[in-house]
């Protein structure tokens, strides 16, 4: 602003700077950056975001596949090219916004306008000095009333209203730099836990990134699941303990879908359940029990199931387990339902199926969001400021006194027929 | 005995009603029929509300008890029932027999397509854990109340290039419903996403997961702020709105139904 100040009064040649900062500010910067955004997001939501490469080529052909890679269309809300548009959006909502600030708290609205057009256009009216006082009772008090020089005074109602704008650019911005915040200090990742397991990490959501170190132990200790007639699940809940490293308990609870909970800033949500197999064996007179793929450290023979197998071959439910002989691995199926294909005898132990049974387990969404109070408080502006500025008008009346006749008219900057209206209830015979 | 099914097919009839009322009016132009056109309005919304209501109650009495708003076929009768109650909300302005003739043909086919329609579940089902929420409410009202203004903005959009002498508002007036339509809309759609960003941060762990739902309300948001800036600070008028209206509101459609049926996606209870 202060460039194009100078540029106007000095007529001095523009500096080359100024033509650039014109176009960051201007609103057909703010059109076309929010274009390609929602462009963008078209493209995000038809194209599969952040699959892997097979599932790209069993879609598309090779070339598309190459196109997408090339222009991060598999991943477009970590482009470069997405981030280099919200750099541009916010760059010029904040020069926006500082315009604007700067415009209403300059002294604009003192500078009166001419009175006689807004009569003429219906928004006021012409009376005799007498009726003064009458014209002041009308407007009434909720009218903010100033005197702006010797004969003109000036009613305002609403100034607030004006803020509204301001309040939404900045509501968007406190949005972004909240969702900017939870980008570089969060995390999202998942946890799939068991009755009695415990966790000191989780998995990162992030393609490509290691696991996310909680700081402590979270432990469950139940799951619980119940269903409608219909079969369809009702509600599912997991209690969960937080254990530091001493091992002792400092926090308990239950997450229910819809109900998370939280320690040390990191929230755990109920996101989904699974049923998992358990596989009881007993080696010696040891017992056993394992989930699918876990390996028996502990024996005398390390191994691990492989598959199972509701029915095999008739025979009801099986297991195929493996294990190492001399850095061969055998493989050899237990069946529960047979006597003779129960135990095997593996490298000299004796290890025997004592039952299949199945477990729940709880899948929980972990993740910290430090940006997230900013972000509401973001939310919370964009309401009050859409209300401000759509629902609450910014009205100012002039009273110009003659040496005879009054003159009284105004404008507003919302709703200009029902401050028509009002104007013509306030002259009503004394016009 | 009357159920919800009895009532809502009821108001489906009234708006079929409505629609035909308006055509008398065209024919003979006369003031009565224009007041009557008013009343069967409020009439149709009344038993809509009450065929509503009693979906309510009767969900109660299953013991599956939630407010009507949580599928696909609840979700059309909500939509119906949003453009008339926008409507008469807006009456002082737009209750022109034009644009009530159109509002009350898209809400028949909601309701007819709602009723008739082989794939929409028309069973009060239980909810699923996910959407007991007391978020479900503000964010689906707000949400199709927003949805409604945006109807409205469209039809005032696509009059705005007929002319019907006698019948058609004037294109200052149409100008003046779209503008307040998308005010409206813009506002209630924004406190929809906000109120679903909310629940999300609370049911799913993000407040933003690029979902298509998210996604193409955000598209639809922003095609509205545009149209908003390009009036307030362009001046931008007439035709040009016109058009843009149009688009804002194949959005929202998309929004609406084509998400559900062309893209997979977390908002999947709609469908």
């Amino acid at each position: 602003m202060t460039a194009t100040k100078s540029n106007k009064t000095g007529g001095e040649p523009v500096f080359r700077g100024v033509p650039v900062f014109r176009f960051l500010v201007s609103v057909r910067l703010t059109i076309i950056t929010l274009s390609l955004i929602a462009g963008t997001s078209i493209v995000g939501s038809l194209v599969r975001q952040g699959a892997s490469e097979e599932e790209y080529v069993s879609h598309y052909s090779e070339r598309t596949y190459h196109f997408i890679k090339l222009l991060g269309f598999d991943d477009v809300y970590h482009s470069p090219w997405f981030y280099f548009l919200i750099v541009i959006f916010t760059i010029n909502l904040l020069l926006c916004t500082f315009q604007r600030l700067r415009r209403l708290s300059a002294p604009r609205g003192r500078q009166v306008p001419e009175l006689g057009a807004l009569v003429s256009s219906g928004a006021g009216f012409i009376t005799g000095p007498a009726n003064k006082e009458e014209v002041v009772r009308r407007i009434g008090t909720s009218y903010k009333r100033e005197r702006l020089s010797e004969t003109t005074e000036i009613f305002e109602k609403g100034r607030f209203s004006r803020y509204g704008v301001i309040v939404i650019h900045a509501s968007v911005l406190f949005i972004l730099i909240g969702g900017l915040i939870g980008n570089i200090s969060g995390f999202k990742a998942y946890l799939a836990l068991r009755p009695g397991d415990e966790a000191s990490a989780a998995q990162s959501r992030k393609p490509g990134q290691s696991a996310v170190v909680f700081g402590f132990t979270v432990k469950c200790t139940d799951f619980r699941v119940s269903f409608y007639p219909s079969g369809q699940p009702k509600e599912y809940a997991s209690d969960i303990e937080i254990l530091d490293e001493k091992g002792s308990v400092v926090k308990q609870g239950r997450i229910r879908v819809n109900e998370p909970f939280s320690y040390k800033g990191i929230y755990f949500y109920q996101s989904s359940y699974g049923r998992s197999n358990v596989y009881t064996f007993k080696e010696d007179g040891r017992t056993i029990e394992l989930g699918d793929e876990e390996v028996a450290r502990e024996a005398k023979v390390p191994f691990m199931v492989v598959r199972y197998a509701e029915d095999v071959h008739n025979f009801g439910p099986g297991v195929m387990v493996a294990y190492m002989d001399a850095d061969e691995p055998k493989t050899v199926w237990f069946l529960s339902n047979v006597e003779k294909m129960r135990s095997h005898t593996v490298k000299g132990s004796k290890i025997s199926l004592e039952n299949i049974g199945g477990q729940y387990h709880t899948g929980l969404e972990v993740s910290r969001d430090p940006g997230v109070p900013i972000v509401l408080c973001g939310f919370i502006m964009m309401l009050i400021g859409l209300y401000v500025n759509f629902f609450t008008a910014y009205r100012r009346i002039y009273l110009a006194e003659d040496r005879d006749a009054v003159i009284v008219a105004g404008m507003a900057s919302r709703n200009k027929e029902g401050f028509v209206e009002d104007m013509k209830k306030i002259g009503g015979g004394l016009a | 005995m009357i159920t919800d099914h009895t009532l809502l097919g009821l108001a489906t009839i009234m708006y079929l009603g409505l629609f035909f009322v308006h055509i008398l009016y065209f024919v003979w132009q006369k003031k009565p029929l224009l007041k009557a056109v008013q009343y069967v309005l409020y009439g149709t919304v009344t038993v809509q509300t009450a065929g509503m209501l009693m979906r309510w109650a009767l969900s109660y009495r299953l013991g599956i008890g939630h407010v009507p708003l949580s599928n696909y076929y609840e979700s059309l009768i909500f939509f119906s029932w949003s453009i008339s109650v926008f409507m008469i909300c807006m009456r002082k302005r737009s209750l022109y027999p034009v644009i009530t003739f159109i509002t009350a043909g898209v809400s028949l086919m909601l309701m007819a397509y709602a009723s008739l329609s082989q794939g929409v579940e028309r069973a009060i089902q239980p909810l699923i854990p996910a959407l007991q929420s007391n978020w479900l409410h503000i964010h689906v009202i707000t949400c199709f109340l927003g949805y409604a203004a945006f109807a409205v903005s469209f039809i005032c959009g696509a009059l705005y290039f007929f002319s019907w002498g006698g019948i058609m508002p004037t294109r200052e007036n149409l100008e003046d419903i779209n503008y307040r339509s998308i005010i409206i809309g813009f506002s209630m759609l924004t406190s929809g996403i906000l109120t679903g960003a909310v629940w999300a941060h609370f049911a799913w762990g993000s407040y933003w997961s690029w979902d298509p739902k998210e996604t193409w309300s955000l598209i639809t948001w922003i095609i509205y702020a545009v149209v908003l800036h390009l009036r307030f600070t362009g001046g931008l008028k007439g035709k040009r709105i016109a058009i843009l209206s149009i688009v804002g509101f194949a959005s929202v459609i998309m929004t609406y139904f084509g998400v559900n049926f062309f893209l997979a996606g977390l908002h999947s209870y709609a469908t």
